[in-house]
């Protein structure tokens, strides 16, 4: 089967400057995945590349097994939003969209659902100048919903959306990929999406570091769960029964390395150990992102 | 390609930068047309090429449809609505076909605006004087039809322009620059060639001055010229430039 994605060797450099080095990946259908690394690791730099915007200094970047540009009607196959603000601040936004629609020949009718499914209706006919960033970045997906793609490619999208919109997108991402349909979001912040992605690709210095399951990453990075409780030194025992490493800490609380709060609640139910606290410690899976990230090139 | 040309045309209609340069247009012209119709001699309106001038003011309605022309493309850099363009038309040979069919058709309707004003104030300026009409129909004709078809153009070269440039300000200042600058002095101090560039080829298109000027046929080749050869210049950096 064709990969949804696929990015072999794909490579652009900018005077010396090696932006994107030898990236190669590929997405299976029905996946969320986050595409992750600091700012200017590369990660819009292929995106762009991947839809035609800018070419490849070498490799090649492939959707549905084709180049962008080759796709016939692509806005049918594949949705993408590289920045939340590109909107004429004068234009509004049903007539933003039927731009589009029109180039895509799709019926003015389709405007008008989109713009009901990301709930801007009631300001598609104001003016893009009046909206919040967070109605842009719904404005935004909304073109790039106009298609009803197989392939959705966001790049930073959670940028400047307050808590609810963040999930608000979260739920909109998994409902549109249980259709078995594929999504890539990049993302700058691990957290941001490490709720939404089923995996992640990791890059840094535009070479990929990692590319796992969230999973498998949240195990390797050695994420930690907190767990108190009045039989501390059992349940440690049970834990390193099951592989699980343990440490105590100062204030009578065991740290549980690389494994989720989860398995440790399952673990110690199963056991019949009664737990008083249990909490994973988010900035872990965070922390040795940015560990991961932060290594310089070899 | 009916798709995309429709889609850049309603690029046009829907921001109020269009109304804006019609007004803006419109105010101009009425200025220049009461001004020389009605404060001008009867003795200096009452010859032919007189009379040609007072009628041909409505090609200034060019400069306003080269605005819109370079409006059409670099707005869309200016606010970054070039990326879901190319990513809804990622051929984008037919994105710059679709915006110069588009600037063309806008500035006809500029032209027709502009000229039909400027034909309805001054024939009415001209008889409400007592001024006979020396014109013969032929020379209306073309002058009807060639300025419309030069401020058509104009929409077209403005694409050109702000598709080579890309920068709002820069196609904006270097178009006004050229045309009443530059090709000015340029016609001043070598007229042979000077007659040659945009500006002077659609003057030519409206029939006056023939004597300095192209004739009004040789104006249109020589702007069509000008239209394509921007627009072509335009396609192969649109072609080989990466958008950010």
């Amino acid at each position: 089967m064709t990969p949804v994605v696929l990015s072999e060797a794909l490579t652009k450099r900018y005077g010396t400057l090696l932006a994107v080095d030898g990236l190669s990946f590929s997405l299976e259908p029905g996946t969320i995945t986050g595409f992750l690394g600091p700012n200017g690791a590369g990660k819009t730099t292929t995106l762009r590349m991947l839809l035609g915007l800018a070419a490849p200094t070498s490799g090649r970047a492939l959707v549905f097994g084709e180049r962008y540009a080759q796709l016939e009607r692509p806005a049918l196959r594949v949705g993408a939003v590289l920045e939340a603000t590109d909107f004429h601040p004068g234009r509004s936004g049903r007539d933003h969209l039927r731009t589009l629609s029109r180039a895509a020949e799709l019926p003015d009718s389709r405007v008008d659902e989109v713009l009901r499914l990301v709930e801007l209706d009631g300001a598609a006919n104001r003016r893009v100048k009046g909206y919040s960033l967070g109605m842009r970045q719904r404005l935004g997906l909304a073109s790039a919903l106009l298609g009803d793609p197989e392939l959705l490619v966001l790049d930073e999208p959670a940028n400047g959306l307050d808590p609810e919109g963040v999930r608000w997108l979260r739920d909109f991402l998994r409902a549109f990929a249980a259709d078995g349909r594929t999504v890539l979001v990049s993302s700058h912040v691990l957290a941001e999406v490490a709720q939404t992605v089923d995996q992640v690709l990791i890059i840094t210095h535009g070479r990929l570091v990692v590319e796992s399951s969230l999973e498998q990453l949240t195990a390797r990075v050695g994420g930690s769960v907190r767990v108190r409780s009045p039989q501390l030194v059992r349940l440690a025992e049970v834990l390193e029964h099951k592989q699980i490493s343990t440490t105590l800490t100062n204030d009578h609380a065991l740290l549980a390395h690389g494994t989720t709060s989860e398995r440790v609640g399952e673990i110690a139910f199963a056991a019949g150990i009664a737990v008083h606290e249990l909490a994973a410690e988010g900035s872990s899976l965070e922390e040795v992102f940015l560990g991961l990230t932060s290594e310089s090139p070899s | 390609m009916i798709a995309q040309t429709s889609a850049e045309f309603l690029k046009i209609r829907s921001t109020r930068t269009t109304l804006g340069l019609l007004a803006g247009m419109i105010a101009l012209l009425l200025l220049f047309v009461l001004l020389t119709g009605l404060l001008a001699t009867a003795q200096s309106l009452s010859d032919r090429q007189d009379q040609l001038g007072l009628l041909s003011v409505g090609s200034l309605a060019g400069v306003f449809s080269a605005l819109a022309g370079i409006m059409l493309v670099t707005s869309e850099y200016r606010f970054g609505t070039i990326r879901p363009t190319f990513l809804f038309t990622p051929r984008r040979e037919r994105v710059l076909v679709a915006k110069l069919v588009a600037a063309v058709l806008a500035g006809l309707v500029f032209g027709v605006v502009g000229e039909g004003l400027n034909l309805a104030i001054g024939t009415v300026i001209l008889d409400g004087r007592g001024i006979p009409i020396a014109l013969s129909g032929g020379d209306i004709a073309v002058l009807v039809i060639g300025t419309l078809a030069g401020v058509a153009l104009w929409g077209g070269i403005g694409v050109g322009v702000g598709t080579i440039l890309r920068n709002q300000v820069g196609a904006v200042v270097g178009l006004l620059a050229w045309g009443f600058v530059a090709e000015n002095l340029l016609f001043a101090f070598v007229p042979s060639v000077g007659r040659l560039g945009p500006a002077h080829a659609s003057d030519a298109m409206t029939g006056i001055d023939t004597d300095h000027l192209l004739a009004p046929l040789a104006g249109a080749g020589v702007l069509i010229a000008w239209t394509l050869v921007l627009g072509l210049i335009g396609l192969v950096l649109t072609l080989r430039r990466d958008v950010d």
